[in-house]
C-alpha cells in the first residue's frame, strides 16, 4: 500500500485525540478526510507528516515506516503538506519560497556552495527552472519577486500548494485548501488538484466545503472523536448514517 | 530582474568593504587610528559571524566564548608547543569550531529564551573557566601574558613583518575579508535562503524537507569558527588575555551592534559596527556612559526601526513611494494575475 495507517493512536495528556486509526490511502487517487471540528483529522496530517510523534501504532510509506522520523525525513520520502493557517516565509520572496521548497533536489555542501562548482550551478538553474515552472503553472508567475505576506489570500494558498510540490513530493497532504476562497476560486484550485491526480501526485486532503469533497475525492475516511466511522467511495459516505449522525450532531450542538 | 540584483549586491558590497578597508592607512597612518580602526575589524568580523548565526533565529550569546577558545589555544599552541602563528592561525579556529559542536548540540536542544539561557550560561562557565582553571596555562585572574606578535610571514625571510600597527592593520583587513567574502557569499547562496526560511518558520522548513537542527548547527559551528580567527588576531595583536575580555560586555556590544546595523541583512552589522565605532569616537568624553548610551540607542532601534538602520534607507523610499501614489491610483494590485 501506498500510505497506511496501522491501529495509530494519539493522547494529549488525558485527551485522547485519535483512537486505534487504520485507513490506507491508494497511489494516484484524492483521498478525502472529513468529520466534524474536533474529530482529530489534523492531529492525523501531523501524525502522517511527524509534527507530533504517534502514541502508539505505525504509519508506513509505501511499505516503509515513517513513524518515529523527523518531519525533514518523511519529506525526503516524499510527502509534503500544507497548513491550516497558510504558512509561508512572508518576508521571502515567492520566488524564494519555492526555491526553498526545492531544497532537496538542490545542490548542497558548504565547500560547491562557496566554489560554485559546476554540479551547484547546474542544480541551482534547475532549481529556479522547476520553481518557476510550478509557479506558472499556479498563476503566480507575475507576482515571483514580491514579498509572500503581500500577497492576496487566494495566491498565499496557490503558494502553499506550490511549495508542498516544490519538494517533489508523490504525496501532498493539503489541510483545508479551499478555506476562504472564493467559489470561482475553490473551481480554480480544485481544477489544479484533478490535474496534479491525472499527473500522478496522490493527495490526502481536510475540506469542509462537503459540496467539493463529494466532487473531487475517490476515497473518503469519516473521522469523529479520533475513531474512524466510515470509509468509502463518496456515494457510500454520503448515505452512511455515522456520518450523518456525526455531522448532524454536530449541527445540533452549535446551534 | 530579481537575478541580478541577487548577483550584484554581494559583489558591489563586498567590492565596496574591500575600498574602505584599503582606502584606511592611504588616509591615516595615526597609530591610534590605526588601533581604533583594526579593532572595528576585528568587530566586523565578529559581527558578521554573530549575524550569521543570528540567520537561523539564533541569538547565540556564546559567540565571544568561542573566539576565547581561538585566543587561547593559538596563544597556547604558539608559546607552549612553539608552534608559527601561521600554523596556529587556521588550527584554533577549528579547535574554537569543534568545541561549538557539543555546545551547540546541548544548546539546540531547547529553543527561545531557553536557547539565549543556556548559551548565556556557557559564556559565563567558559568565562569561569578562564579566570580560575588551568592557572599554570591560562593565567589565571592576572591574565595570560607575554604571547608573542604574530611572527614574520613564512618563505619571505623576515620582509613581512607584523610588529607595526600598520602590518598589522593588514593583517587584520585580510583575515576579515576572506572571512566575509565566505559569509557574504554564503548569504546570497541556497543557505541563505534557508538560514532565513528556518528564521521565519522553522516547522515550516521543517516539513519541506529542510534538517532545521543541521543547518543550526551549521551556523553555529561555522560562526564559531569565524570568531576563533578573531580571537587568534586579538591574542596576538592584544599579547596579552584576560577572562573579561570573552565575558558578558563585550559578548552584549556585539549584539547591540549587530541589531542596531540591522540583523536582517548581511550587511546590517557592518553598517552598526561602523557606525557605532566612529560614534563612540566622537563621543569619547562621554566614554564612562558608553554602555548606557547604546542601552538607550538600543531601545530606540528596537521600538521605531526594528529592522536596523540598513533597512532605513528602503523604509524612507516605501513611505516616498506611498505619498506619491496617494494620489494616483494603486498599481500593486496589477502585478497578480
Amino acid at each position: 500500500m501506498f500510505l497506511e495507517l496501522a491501529d495509530v493512536s494519539r493522547r494529549f495528556g488525558g485527551l485522547q485525540a485519535v483512537t486505534g486509526l487504520s485507513m490506507a490511502v491508494a497511489p494516484g487517487t484524492i483521498h478525502g478526510l472529513i468529520g466534524p471540528n474536533g474529530a482529530g483529522k489534523s492531529t492525523v496530517f501531523n501524525l502522517i507528516t511527524g509534527v507530533l510523534p504517534v502514541s502508539a501504532g505505525e504509519i508506513r510509506f509505501r511499505g516503509e515506516r515513517i513513524s518515529g522520523l523527523r518531519p525533514s525525513e518523511i519529506c525526503r520520502r516524499g510527502i509534503a503538506r500544507t497548513f491550516q493557517a497558510t504558512a509561508l516565509f512572508r518576508e521571502s520572496t515567492v520566488l524564494d519560497n519555492v526555491l526553498v521548497a526545492t531544497h532537496l533536489r538542490a545542490g548542497r555542501g558548504l565547500l560547491a556552495t562557496l566554489l560554485g562548482s559546476a554540479r551547484y550551478r547546474a542544480g541551482e538553474a534547475a532549481a529556479r527552472e522547476r520553481a518557476r515552472a510550478l509557479l506558472a503553472s499556479l498563476g503566480l508567475v507575475g507576482a515571483a519577486a514580491l514579498p509572500a505576506g503581500a500577497l492576496p489570500h487566494r495566491d498565499q494558498k496557490a503558494l502553499c500548494l506550490a511549495m508542498a510540490l516544490a519538494t517533489g513530493a508523490d504525496l501532498v497532504i493539503l489541510d483545508e485548501p479551499l478555506a476562504g476562497l472564493t467559489t470561482q476560486e475553490s473551481e480554480d484550485t480544485m481544477a489544479a488538484l484533478r490535474a496534479l491526480r491525472a499527473e500522478g501526485t496522490t493527495i490526502l486532503l481536510v475540506e469542509h466545503d462537503m459540496r467539493a469533497v463529494m466532487g473531487l475525492c475517490d476515497r473518503i475516511t469519516g473521522l469523529d472523536h479520533g475513531v474512524r466511522i466510515a470509509e468509502g467511495t463518496p456515494r457510500e459516505i454520503q448515505d452512511n448514517p455515522a456520518v450523518i449522525e456525526a455531522y448532524l450532531g454536530a449541527e445540533d450542538t452549535r446551534a | 530582474m530579481i537575478r541580478g540584483r541577487r548577483a550584484l549586491e554581494p559583489v558591489v558590497g563586498f567590492g565596496l568593504l574591500a575600498a574602505a578597508g584599503v582606502a584606511v592607512p592611504l588616509i591615516t597612518r595615526d597609530s591610534y587610528h590605526l588601533d581604533v580602526a583594526t579593532a572595528t575589524l576585528r568587530n566586523l568580523l565578529l559581527t558578521m559571524s554573530l549575524r550569521h548565526v543570528m540567520s537561523t533565529g539564533q541569538l547565540n550569546m556564546a559567540l565571544v566564548s568561542f573566539m576565547g577558545v581561538g585566543a587561547y589555544a593559538s596563544a597556547l599552541l604558539v608559546t607552549r608547543a612553539g608552534w608559527s602563528f601561521w600554523a596556529a592561525l587556521p588550527v584554533a579556529p577549528l579547535l574554537a569550531a569543534l568545541a561549538a559542536v557539543p555546545v551547540g548540540r546541548v544548546a539546540l536542544r531547547v529553543s527561545g529564551p531557553y536557547y539565549f539561557l543556556i548559551t548565556f550560561a556557557f559564556l559565563e562557565v567558559l568565562r569561569l573557566v578562564f579566570n580560575n582553571l588551568f592557572v599554570s596555562y591560562l593565567g589565571g585572574p592576572s591574565g595570560l601574558v607575554e604571547i608573542p606578535q604574530p611572527h614574520s610571514l613564512p618563505l619571505t625571510a623576515g620582509a613581512v613583518a607584523f610588529t607595526t600597527k600598520l602590518a598589522q592593520y593588514w593583517l587584520m583587513l585580510v583575515l576579515f575579508l576572506g572571512s566575509a567574502a565566505v559569509l557574504i557569499r554564503l548569504e546570497f547562496s541556497r543557505l541563505g535562503l534557508v538560514n532565513s526560511a528556518i528564521r521565519q518558520g522553522e516547522l515550516l522548513a521543517e516539513t519541506l524537507g529542510v534538517d532545521v537542527t543541521r543547518y543550526k548547527l551549521g551556523a553555529f559551528v561555522l560562526s564559531a569558527f569565524f570568531a576563533g580567527i578573531a580571537g587568534v588576531f586579538f591574542a596576538h595583536s592584544q599579547q596579552v588575555l584576560h577572562s573579561s575580555d570573552f565575558g558578558l560586555e563585550p559578548m552584549v556590544l556585539l549584539v547591540v551592534f549587530t541589531v542596531i546595523g540591522g540583523a536582517g541583512s548581511v550587511w546590517g552589522p557592518v553598517v552598526g559596527t561602523v557606525v557605532l565605532a566612529v560614534a563612540s569616537e566622537l563621543l569619547r568624553e562621554l566614554h564612562h556612559y558608553e554602555i548606557l548610551v547604546y542601552g538607550l540607542v538600543l531601545m530606540v532601534v528596537m521600538l521605531f526601526f526594528p529592522e536596523g538602520i540598513v533597512a532605513l534607507p528602503g523604509r524612507l523610499a516605501r513611505w516616498l513611494a506611498r505619498r506619491r501614489a496617494r494620489g494616483t491610483p494603486a498599481v500593486g494590485a496589477s502585478v497578480v494575475p
